[in-house]
């Protein structure tokens, strides 16, 4: 039995929390750097390689290399089996408390993370990823006398992790199931999410005026977007497909808010049958990932000069946490080699995924403020039986999405630090720079495998009516709406050129 | 006015009230809320039962996306009142 009964309920018991409490443990280790202790260096992080090069000479070391500067003289094998070690033993302490089978989850981890490191580690292959441009004078390609290249920038480790996963999910479902217990796309994107509130901080040190530009306009965009889509959409359910009002209801909010936790919160305010939500949830799921696969690749083909429209743009379409985060990612991978190849100018990265999550982030949050205020409508303008029943305004917080403090506390002990003590702010980006990049991109790497193998299409079978609605309003109302809106608060805008 | 908490569930396509010495299932919220209410009419109205939604009813694959349903009061008043 789980049950929200105080402000405190689910500290320990879940993935949400647990998200911000691995996430923080992280960047409480790294901040060691300050006092010269390198907890953290010890991780291992894939090395740019080309294959005729490994073939003729193999060493584990050309394939991946520890990333601390500290532990430079480390052998590749050590660093990832510390790295393995470290992960599967933080996560395991939270399977244990979310009441997991810990073993069978240990078990599913490790093959879910060496997945994750083939994926990682091929997709940095040169000829997946090196871009044909020239910057500051010097192109790599040529230097590296590649003969053909698919330029994918660093989408292409993602790339090649979301389709071993669909792989396994869709058409090896006996051996996806071995590793279920540990495909938990939502807690490793979570946990990643809180090791952005570092990266944004840092982002903030570069550029504090563009970085609060995004959170506000992030905040703007969110609310315009509430006010269009939820009543379009339910006015769809209702009146072109004939649903009930309950099931328009929750379809609105999973369609055109924020996905699973939104019809979830959505049915609980309106006091539907949980059944309603629960279908609902596994056609967003699906479609969530339909939306990954789609859009990056479209808004990088067609408006490859809009790269913050184009996050938010994601940011409000893409549903669930985990598809806006990695869609978010890939977006900014492609969008920067891109633009290397249009421009020769090589954009900081990270700016487009903060684009897209930030905006996700402000629709994560005022989902708890949009449920309560429905289930008062509901109860009271709907079933009128306000006198009989009340609901509690400690549902917003229940509601609230944790690891989202997780995020704004990190961003703000960074930043904190950063002005506080000036000349410790090069320490600090030295020392959280493997949290912000090889951490953080290996926990988006987990949440792509895990996120392919359990998006299992064949579960679209006899959702005839809700995935006509679905894709209906994604194409006709949601997807273009959204990109009229980001382009409204957000045009014109680009990230910083990353220094030479 | 004294509370009374009741943990709600949905199971087995019946939803189901467990807590304060009961135990009691419907096929419709209205329906068991009218049971609630009738059994706490007779002996201890006027109460107010908190409603708690065990999330651990929900599908398993479904808990990692956050899924808190909503609490809520019900007003259980003295017999012969309106509601």
């Amino acid at each position: 039995m789980s049950t929200n009964r105080r402000w405190s309920s689910g500290m320990f018991a879940t993935e949400d929390w647990w998200s911000v409490w691995i996430g923080l443990a992280i960047f409480a280790a790294s901040l060691l750097a300050l006092a010269g202790v390198d907890l953290v260096g010890w991780m291992a992080r894939p090395r740019p390689w080309e294959w005729t090069n490994v073939a003729s000479e193999f060493a584990w070391s050309k394939l991946f290399s520890p990333a601390g500067a500290s532990y430079a003289t480390w052998d590749a094998l050590a660093s990832w089996l510390t790295t393995y070690v470290v992960f599967t033993f933080l996560f395991s302490i939270g399977a244990y408390f979310l009441r997991l089978d810990v073993r069978r989850f240990a078990f599913g981890f490790s093959v879910l993370f060496v997945i994750t490191w083939v994926a990682w580690v091929a997709g940095n292959e040169l000829h997946l990823t090196m871009v044909d441009a020239t910057v500051d004078g010097r192109n790599r390609y040529d230097e590296a006398a590649l003969s053909w290249g698919l330029q994918l920038g660093e989408g292409a480790p993602y790339l090649l992790a979301l389709f071993a996963g669909l792989a396994l999910g869709n058409f090896a479902k006996g051996f996806a199931a071995t590793f279920a217990e540990a495909a938990k796309p939502e807690w490793y994107i979570k946990t990643a999410i809180v090791f952005l509130g570092v990266n944004l901080g840092a982002q903030t040190m570069d550029a504090s005026g563009f970085a609060v530009e995004l959170i506000l306009t992030g905040a703007a965009a969110t609310f315009v977007a509430y006010l269009f889509f939820w009543p379009i959409v339910y006015a769809l359910a209702r009146r072109v497909f004939g649903f009930k009002r309950d099931a328009a209801a929750v379809l609105a909010s999973g369609i055109s808010v924020c996905g699973v936790s939104a019809a979830i919160a959505t049915a609980g305010a309106i006091r539907a049958k949980p059944v309603i939500p629960v279908t609902i949830s596994m056609v967003v799921v699906i479609f969530a990932m339909i939306e990954l696969i789609v859009l990056p690749g479209f808004y990088t083909a067609f408006f490859p000069d809009q790269p913050i429209v184009n996050g938010a743009a994601l940011g409000m379409t893409v549903k669930t946490d985990g598809a806006d985060a990695a869609a978010g990612a890939l977006l900014d991978e492609l969008m920067i080699a891109r633009n290397l190849q249009l421009t020769g100018g090589q954009w900081q990265a990270g700016w487009i995924l903060s684009a897209s999550l930030l905006t996700k982030i402000w629709i994560d949050v005022f989902i708890g403020v949009w449920a309560f205020l429905l289930a008062i409508l509901w109860i009271k303008k709907v079933e009128k039986r306000g006198d009989a029943v009340s609901v509690g305004a400690m549902e917003i917080w229940f509601r609230f999405p944790k690891f989202v403090l997780g995020y704004f506390f990190a961003w703000f002990v960074y930043l904190a630090i950063a002005w506080g003590w000036p000349h410790l702010a090069a320490t600090l980006d030295t020392g959280t720079a493997v949290v912000q990049s090889p951490m953080r991109t290996m926990l988006f790497m987990l949440t792509f495998v895990a996120m392919g193998a359990i998006t299992d299409f064949s579960k679209l079978k006899g959702m005839g009516r809700v995935a006509a609605l679905y894709g209906i309003a994604l194409v006709v109302v949601i997807a273009p709406i959204a990109y009229a809106v980001a382009y409204l608060f957000h045009r014109g805008l680009t990230p910083p050129l990353a220094g030479p | 006015m004294s509370a009374r908490e009741v943990v709600l569930s949905y199971e087995g396509g019946r939803w189901r009230a467990r807590g304060a010495g009961l135990d009691l299932v419907h096929g419709e919220l209205r329906g068991l809320e009218a049971l609630i209410e009738a059994r706490f009419a007779a002996e201890h109205a006027p109460v107010d039962v908190q409603l708690k939604f065990d999330t651990a009813a929900l599908p398993r694959w479904l808990q990692q996306y956050h899924g808190h349903y909503c609490n809520y009061t019900l007003h259980v008043p003295r017999r012969g009142r309106p509601a």
